[in-house]
């Protein structure tokens, strides 16, 4: 007991003070913290959806529409019904860009400064691409179709904002423009956060530092986004 | 035991081809299993069980996502179960919210689908009442 080597061994001994019992930094742990938040943030807007989506399996005279008939859109093949198509292309270019992310985590641990520099830009090129494919997305929606749906009353209602919708009951638009709405918000901060990283690896500010884990801070938010659109994902477009 | 796990924390990040191939290993193996997901939307007629398919499929993704790339897997055991027990929370606010819902489902259809909808009408009819 009275030795150093027994005393590494005791778990207690990890709690005494002096160092993290985690092993991770300070901030990092934050960090983990901050994401259990939002995820609860993000469970609880999803769960939201399933809950008003369910409550309408019933109703059958403005029925919860189909992802198919809404989102089937995709650019420059006007008049296609081509479903789920460019929000799969969405998704690789998050999961992409996810993947630049770690490879310059994994630069940083290396201090390859010159790395982490092309991987950043690699990274907020996707996101960049990310959110103007949702502007995309949001515009279609917003827009409708030609046709349009024709109301009891004579009015016809094109696309969908927060009183109307040409699709189904008013709750699902709304439920659409919060949920991808918070999520587009995330990645939109993601990008410009990751802006300010790569802005200070190319100053050497890390490397003044000698390490670089505020890029793995960040990059646990960037993948946490990431992990938010998979639900996303799979609860608006594929079920 | 907690020095063997500072040991292995440290070759997991310290041999740099080691974590690329790992970084793409699970790059593909959330491409694939997007493609499945794909795939399953287009063979499969929507039914509870396409839907509890694709749940477990976005769940092995997340486990990817948060395991690899989070570098969860690497993370101490205290950490990850910090992490992971409270998100055992959102089960029970989804079991809640499934029986809510179908009660909801319900009374709509008791009134008549007149609740949501056309909120004006409902109102003529609760004035009868009194």
């Amino acid at each position: 007991m009275a030795n150093s080597a027994t005393l590494t061994t005791d778990p207690r001994a990890q709690w005494g003070g002096g160092k993290s019992p985690f092993s991770v930094s300070y901030g990092k742990l934050m960090m983990w913290i901050f994401l259990l938040s939002d995820a609860f943030s993000f469970s609880t807007l999803l769960i939201s959806y399933g809950f008003i989506r369910h409550s309408f399996a019933g109703v059958t005279d403005n029925p919860w529409p189909s992802p198919d008939h809404v989102f089937n859109h995709f650019p420059f093949l006007h008049g296609m019904h081509l479903p789920l198509m460019f929000v799969s292309l969405m998704t690789f270019i998050l999961i992409a860009s996810s993947v630049t992310m770690v490879l310059a985590v994994e630069a940083g641990h290396r201090m390859a400064k010159g790395e982490v520099v092309k991987y950043m830009i690699m990274t907020i090129i996707g996101g960049a691409a990310f959110l103007g494919c949702q502007a995309w997305e949001w515009t279609q929606f917003i827009v409708g179709s030609e046709a349009g749906k024709t109301l009891a009353d004579g009015t016809v209602v094109h696309g969908a904002n927060l009183f109307q919708n040409e699709y189904g009951p008013v709750a699902f638009a709304d439920l659409f423009f919060i949920v991808t709405g918070f999520h587009g918000f995330h990645v939109f901060s993601g990008v410009v956060i990751n802006i300010i990283i790569l802005i200070q690896t190319m100053n050497g500010v890390f490397e003044k530092r000698g390490h670089y884990e505020m890029v793995e801070k960040v990059g646990l938010y960037w993948h946490f986004v990431d992990l938010v659109w998979v639900f996303v994902f799979t609860f608006y477009y594929l079920i | 035991m907690s020095a063997h796990e500072a040991t292995e924390h440290l070759e997991h990040t310290e041999s740099p081809s080691d974590m690329k191939a790992k970084i793409w290993k699970t790059f593909w193996i959330l491409l694939v299993l997007t493609l499945v997901d794909i795939g399953f939307y287009f063979i499969f007629s929507p039914s509870i069980y396409r839907n509890y398919l694709f749940i477990v499929l976005g769940l092995v993704k997340a486990y990817f996502i948060v395991g690899i790339f989070m570098h969860m897997k690497f993370e101490r055991k205290f950490l990850v179960w910090m992490i992971v027990l409270p998100m055992s929370f959102v089960i029970y606010l989804i079991t809640l919210m499934v029986i809510e819902g179908n009660y909801t489902d319900n009374a709509r259809n008791v009134e008549g689908n007149q609740v949501i909808h056309a909120p004006a009408e409902q109102h003529q009819d609760g004035g009868h009442g009194h």
